[in-house]
């Protein structure tokens, strides 16, 4: 018996889709934590960083 | 706040090194395109041996992608990094270890190749010990990279390092599965996986090659040098964050879609495509993030070439995905494979998005890097209008001929025929197209002949010695804590406090972890059930290995790179099996060590041609192609019909084969008999027919063997009624 007999016989196509869902709350966590109010201080300093290579944008 | 000052300057030597190799290794990969492009209309352009169109083209997309795109990014992640971080990069020593390494695996693809060395798997051709090399390079740099990410003194981690984390970790990842292989030689390895399983690994390596090589790390640089240039920051933050996830989650799912209607299962190619159509919208974010870092700045376009530059950088990086979605729609993509179409869409991607985007850059980097004016502000513009409309002539041309020949492939008469049953027809077609691509190519050359002599002039105006400038920056306190109130209340409020958000970006270590088991975690439910799961893979009991003779001819098939424009995989549509027979099914490949399916059409498919025609049309047509098919433009190869078959070579190949699971029984002993006494038969056929005397140990019977095999043992089985 080799081990692609025993993995098609364990049914795993089922984990795709765990995986799946799994993925896709993962994504939208991000997505509503990127857009969460209360964040425009932190992005606006950031995105300032390219443009003073002397003086750092963001706490030490 | 923490009152001591760090003193450090930034080692901007390293940025100009990789600025010259950017810009020399470009020029180098733009003329052997122009050659391959000119061998196309012009078949005598195949100089020599060495010099043919199925060796040079892995030469030119390899010199495209890994000298010019790489030494690019390197330029520039080395110039920013260290900005961003306010660090210097934590060892001079290593970072020169990446730049003379990275050229010397550079010039090691210039030998080899050209000598016909080469795994024969896209973008992935270089042989074992220079993938070994590779490997080192690349930890090198990684190693230099994290230490410094370690030692900086932001705090916040800007987003275009996000960018050039998860490149480097994806194209290690990539670089390492792709190209698991097993010797036969100092320069010749077979592919472990096989068949459908390699054309998976491969196409999950080909594509993720353009997303985290072509993309993610000219993504980083756009997020950093648009707002330099522009002198504003980027349009919105939020947006570039988005952007970065949304790519790491999706386009590692995306390679399928380089394969659809082959042989690989339903599901995976629907899954591929599924996932390139949602790529659309964090492109297009992308996309306009950065047209809008431009906002209220627009008037400095018209003045600027810099800026003009990266708008049509930009724009080109949204129309090619627009496109690549567009082309992973499985209808659209019956048309447009094995065509001109996709030489088209890569063409926009790497001279539009990827050049445009390294001259804007390098010009913005000349003068602060030479410490000097640049020499002309009108050769910048001259540079941008040749190159622009070298562009346009070359993706109108090979747009309308990928359209055109597709449609001719697919076109029915009223009776019920292929219209253009004559392979060579759809190719005549193509000729006015493809002059007019070797236009374009020309002027775009131009424009980087141009582009060098203002940078050369540049430099030599430099001062003496350069000035080295001292930035001062306090370290990071170990003691920090996020001011920010922390979150009171329930599960929510805490999550969209997004405290654990800006802990993860502070720990750049864990950040790359969790980006690495995205993209892992996503590779491995994709690729392992064609591995583990047989269903995926019908077994058909007639298909044997090839036999050692025609295994050395598969060799000489890899080594003339016959593959980069002939197909071994009939699609299942009607046209396809109209002109080439059965569609392939994919028990055929099992012993494809490795897959040798292709994916472009410059010559018809092969993948039945065994039996086809007699031994001594294969001997004529490869001692020049045009005896046999008047107007074929494919190279000739008469040095075949007198360069010798390595026969001790063949039991290594046989050797190494067997090793990785192909039944080979006997010929694992007597490789080189069993093939002594196949070529005698072959050449007797040959000289019974009328054919040259004598080939009996040379090269071309080991290739026609080889050819005369193909399609036959499925033949056998539907002769035979076994299956």
């Amino acid at each position: 018996m080799r081990l692609s007999d025993i993995m098609s016989a364990a049914n795993l196509s089922a984990y795709a889709e765990v995986a799946m869902i799994l993925f896709i709350a993962a994504f939208v966590a991000i997505v509503i934590a990127t857009f969460a109010p209360g964040r425009q201080r932190t992005y606006d300093a950031a995105s300032r960083m390219p443009l003073d290579d002397e003086h750092p944008q963001t706490p030490r | 706040m923490n009152a001591r000052l760090d003193s450090f300057s930034y080692d901007d030597e390293i940025v100009r090194k990789f600025l010259w190799a950017t810009m020399i290794w470009g020029l180098v990969g733009f003329l052997i395109g122009l050659i391959i492009a000119i061998q196309l209309p012009l078949p005598g352009f195949n100089a020599a041996p060495y010099l043919t169109f199925g060796r040079l083209r892995p030469l030119h997309t390899n010199a495209v992608i890994f000298a010019f795109a790489g030494n690019a990014f390197f330029c520039g992640a080395y110039y920013s990094t260290q900005r961003l971080l306010k660090a210097r990069m934590w060892s001079d020593a290593l970072s020169k270890v990446h730049f003379w390494g990275w050229q010397a695996i550079i010039v090691a693809a210039a030998i080899t190749l050209p000598l016909g060395f080469t795994q024969s798997k896209e973008y992935a051709e270089l042989e074992w010990p220079i993938d070994i090399a590779i490997a080192v390079v690349w930890v090198a740099f990684a190693v230099n990279y994290f230490v410094t990410l370690t030692k900086r003194r932001e705090r916040h981690i800007y987003v275009a390092i996000w960018f050039y984390i998860a490149s480097i970790i994806t194209v290690a990842l990539l670089h390492i599965f792709n190209n698991l292989s097993v010797p036969a030689g100092a320069f010749k390895s077979y592919s472990i996986y096989a068949g459908v399983q390699d054309a998976f690994m491969q196409w999950w390596y080909g594509h993720n090659a353009v997303a985290f090589f072509l993309t993610t790390p000219f993504l980083g640089l756009m997020y950093y040098f648009m707002p330099k240039a522009a002198d504003r920051p980027v349009f919105s933050y939020k947006l570039s964050i988005l952007h970065f996830w949304s790519l790491v989650f999706l386009y590692i799912w995306a390679g399928p879609h380089h394969l659809h209607y082959t042989a690989l299962p339903d599901w995976a190619s629907t899954l591929g495509m599924l996932f390139s159509v949602m790529l659309w919208m964090p492109s297009w974010g992308g996309m306009v993030n950065g047209l809008l870092t431009l906002r209220g700045a627009w008037h400095k376009v018209t003045e600027d070439p810099i800026l003009k530059f990266f708008v049509v950088a930009v724009t080109a990086y949204g129309m090619s995905t627009f496109e690549g979605p567009m082309l992973s729609i499985k209808s659209v993509n019956a048309l447009a494979h094995y065509t001109d179409w996709i030489i088209a869409h890569v063409h926009t991607g790497a001279l539009g998005w990827n050049g445009f985007l390294t001259f804007g850059m390098v010009y913005w980097l000349a003068p602060r890097l030479f410490q000097t004016e640049i020499f002309s502000k009108k050769l910048m513009e001259w540079h941008f209008w040749l190159a622009t409309f070298g562009i346009l002539l070359y993706v109108v041309a090979i747009y309308s001929a990928g359209a055109t020949q597709g449609l001719m492939w697919r076109a029915f008469d009223e009776t019920g025929r292929l219209q253009y049953p004559d392979f060579v027809e759809t190719v005549m077609r193509l000729m006015p197209m493809y002059w007019v691509r070797v236009m374009g190519g020309t002027l775009y050359i131009t424009g980087m002949l141009v582009g060098i002599y203002n940078l050369y002039r540049t430099w030599a105006s430099r001062p003496a010695t350069y000035e080295v400038p001292v930035v001062q920056a306090a370290p990071l306190n170990p003691a920090y804590t996020d001011p920010h109130a922390p979150a009171t209340g329930g599960l929510w409020a805490r999550f969209t406090d997004m405290g654990w958000h800006r802990r993860w970006e502070g720990m750049p270590l864990f950040f790359s972890v969790m980006t690495a088991i995205a993209v892992i975690v996503a590779s491995l439910f994709e690729i392992v059930p064609t591995f583990l799961i047989k269903s995926n893979v019908p077994t058909i009991a007639s298909i044997k290995p090839y036999t050692p003779l025609e295994l050395a001819g598969r060799n000489i098939y890899q080594r003339e790179g016959c593959f980069n424009c002939h197909s071994q995989m009939i699609r299942p549509l009607m046209y396809e099996t109209e002109r080439y027979g059965d569609y392939s099914k994919p028990g055929e490949s099992v012993y494809e060590h490795p897959f040798l399916w292709g994916s472009r059409r410059i010559g018809p498919d092969l993948a039945r041609l065994g039996g086809k025609y007699p031994d001594l049309w294969h001997v004529r047509h490869m001692y020049n192609p045009r005896e046999v098919v008047q107007k074929s433009i494919m190279p000739a190869y008469p040095h075949l019909q007198t360069a010798v078959i390595d026969f001790a070579a063949i039991q290594k190949s046989v050797d190494a084969m067997a090793m990785i699971g192909v039944p080979y029984g006997d010929a694992v002993n007597t490789a080189p008999e069993l093939a002594r006494a196949q070529a005698a038969q072959v050449a007797a056929s040959v000289e019974a027919a009328g054919g040259p005397k004598g080939l009996a140990d040379k090269e071309i019977v080991a290739l026609t063997a080889y050819l005369q095999r193909l399609g036959r043992d499925l033949k056998n089985a539907t002769a035979g009624g076994a299956r």
